[in-house]
């Protein structure tokens, strides 16, 4: 049996960054990851020679290498990782579409969703510029109490229709809450997404996690793939050897779990106690579609925008569809239009929808298959509206669905972002077991990240 | 190890965190955190590489005595004597 300073449950992007960070200060660290290569809900595939980049459609939380303090350049200086050799791409701009009066662009400038607010709600443009002041100067991360961002929202804007815009992008991409979202949450998100923005890495995903992972090789650390754990042994309350499905033991004096809270629940109690785990499991799941088009048909199409976040669903609302999924409202991405990136002779265009994982659940595997091509018929027609036809071009299709996430991610019922309930400081019931990742309120890539970071600083380092 | 010594040492240290920190005009009394754009996790890296290096555990307690390059030297000199 082999013996550790900390195991660290997941090779996705928070636990690769908490492995980097306690292999760099010489702890002997073991990651295991449960499938064969690295990223967890970022990772990637291939299908007829071609690499499919998983979760990723951007990155957010850009900023220049100048800006010290921008959480991305604090993320890498933890991780001793040289932010200029990074090459990035920003975006193009993108846009949140209700209908054709009601559209508003923005990009990495601000500057460009301040004249679009005012374009489009010139009543408002005031209280959206103190709506960013107030933004630019609340700490989100201090411990507090679950606040209504509409609540929030209602009294700084008065203005329900531009509310709800501004809310769809950062609800679609980290809001695990149905209908509303936590305030401290949804000024993380306009952090990231409207003052700093989108951007990419050079290179795909794989190129990222392997940058990470021979990184976190080269400080000593050590991952096993094809490991996944069973559960835990517990003594004395501790977390005192992790059980994997093989039947291999491994010691531990601390673990960091990103499996999700349900998940890790489960290693903690061996399935006694399913009920309780149900309460940690989120509702919003999603369903993607890949698309490889032929570069030719970009003219034909609305491809000039790196992502267009459209809801066409009166009064507007963010919550699990009744049916297997809601093709009125998506994201659709096209990660290619980021700039000074090559063109090939494809190119993707991803469209996201809310999903209902309890129906997509339900289905026997004909019946499963059946409703993919008809979800995808679906989207297609009203995406089809938006960008203009292009159905009948597509060369490869792929479909994930919320049972394809749970399967892939272990994240239960699919739901990507997490639980409701976040337990935002990481601790447990077991005091030498911590949580990071999506479960505790930081969102996308450099959140995850910097989530494993975090968990390490406060638990590990300043106990020790 | 000489207070020289010690101040060599943490001009290193910090120099590793980050690349691009302009030590050479460091002001040895005046707090490190305002002169080079420090924020409290890259405070918490000068703690874990004295840890790494010497085996030194600081207490939380301990870290306002890190505050400048002075009292840096000044708080790890009869700690790190030896070294």
């Amino acid at each position: 049996m082999g013996s550790y300073d900390q195991v660290i449950i997941g090779g996705g992007l928070s636990g690769l960054a908490a492995g980097i960070r306690l292999a760099r200060f010489g702890y002997k660290v073991l990651i295991l990851e449960k499938h064969a290569i690295p990223g967890g809900l970022n990772s990637y595939y291939f299908r007829q020679g071609r690499l499919l980049e998983t979760g990723l459609h951007a990155m957010t939380n850009f900023a220049p290498p100048e800006s010290k303090a921008a959480p991305l350049n604090r993320l890498f200086r933890q991780l001793k990782l040289s932010r200029k050799k990074f090459s990035t791409h920003q975006q193009l701009r993108s846009t949140i579409y209700f209908s054709d009066n009601y559209s508003l662009s923005f990009s990495n400038d601000l500057g460009l969703l301040s004249s679009e607010v005012e374009r489009v709600f010139p009543e408002s443009i005031d209280r959206f510029t103190a709506l960013v002041e107030l933004v630019r100067s609340h700490d989100p991360f201090v411990n507090r109490p679950w606040i209504s961002a509409k609540d929030r929202l209602r009294d700084l804007l008065d203005n329900e229709r531009l509310m709800n815009m501004l809310l769809w992008p950062l609800m679609m991409y980290g809001n695990c809450n149905e209908h509303d979202m936590d305030f401290d949450q949804f000024v993380i998100m306009f952090q990231s997404v409207y003052l700093e923005g989108f951007f990419r890495p050079a290179g795909t995903i794989k190129d990222f996690l392997e940058m990470l992972l021979d990184h976190y090789r080269s400080l000593g650390g050590e991952i096993r793939f094809r490991a996944p754990v069973k559960h835990f042994r517990i003594r004395d309350e501790q977390v005192d050897t992790v059980v994997l499905e093989s039947g291999e033991e491994i010691g531990c004096g601390q673990v960091i779990s990103t499996a999700g809270y349900p998940a890790t629940l489960q290693f903690m109690t061996s399935n006694q106690h399913p009920v309780e785990a149900d309460k940690y499991s989120g509702r919003m799941s999603f369903v993607e579609i890949i698309n490889v088009l032929p570069v030719a048909c970009r003219k034909t199409l609305r491809s000039d925008e790196t992502i267009i976040f459209y809801n066409l669903d009166e009064p507007f609302d963010y919550r699990r569809p009744d049916q297997a999924v809601n093709v009125n409202c998506g994201v659709i991405c096209f990660p290619e239009n980021f700039h000074d990136l090559e063109v090939g002779s494809e190119f993707q265009l991803r469209v996201t929808h809310p999903a209902n994982y309890d129906i997509w659940k339900s289905f026997g595997p004909d019946e499963y298959a059946e409703q993919k091509k008809l979800w995808t018929v679906r989207s297609s027609a009203v995406v089809g509206e938006i960008i203009g036809n292009y159905r009948q071009k597509v060369v490869y299709q792929d479909v994930f669905t919320p049972i394809t996430i749970e399967k892939f991610t272990g994240k239960a019922n699919g739901a990507i972002y997490g639980s409701p309930i976040k337990l935002k400081d990481g601790t447990t019931s077991i005091a030498n077991l911590f949580v990071a990742g999506t479960d505790q309120g930081y969102l996308g890539i450099v959140g995850a990240m910097l989530s494993g970071v975090t968990m390490v600083n406060n638990h590990i380092f300043e106990q020790n | 190890m000489t207070r020289d010594e010690i101040k060599d040492v943490i001009l290193e240290i910090i120099q590793d965190i980050d690349e691009d920190s302009e030590i050479e005009n460091l002001d040895a009394d005046k707090p490190l955190r305002d002169q080079l754009d420090l924020d409290s996790m890259d405070f918490l890296d000068i703690v874990m590489e004295l840890r790494k290096r010497y085996q030194l555990q600081i207490p939380e307690a301990d870290y306002p005595e890190l505050a400048s390059l002075t009292s840096c030297v000044n708080y790890l000199e009869p700690r790190l004597k030896e070294v």
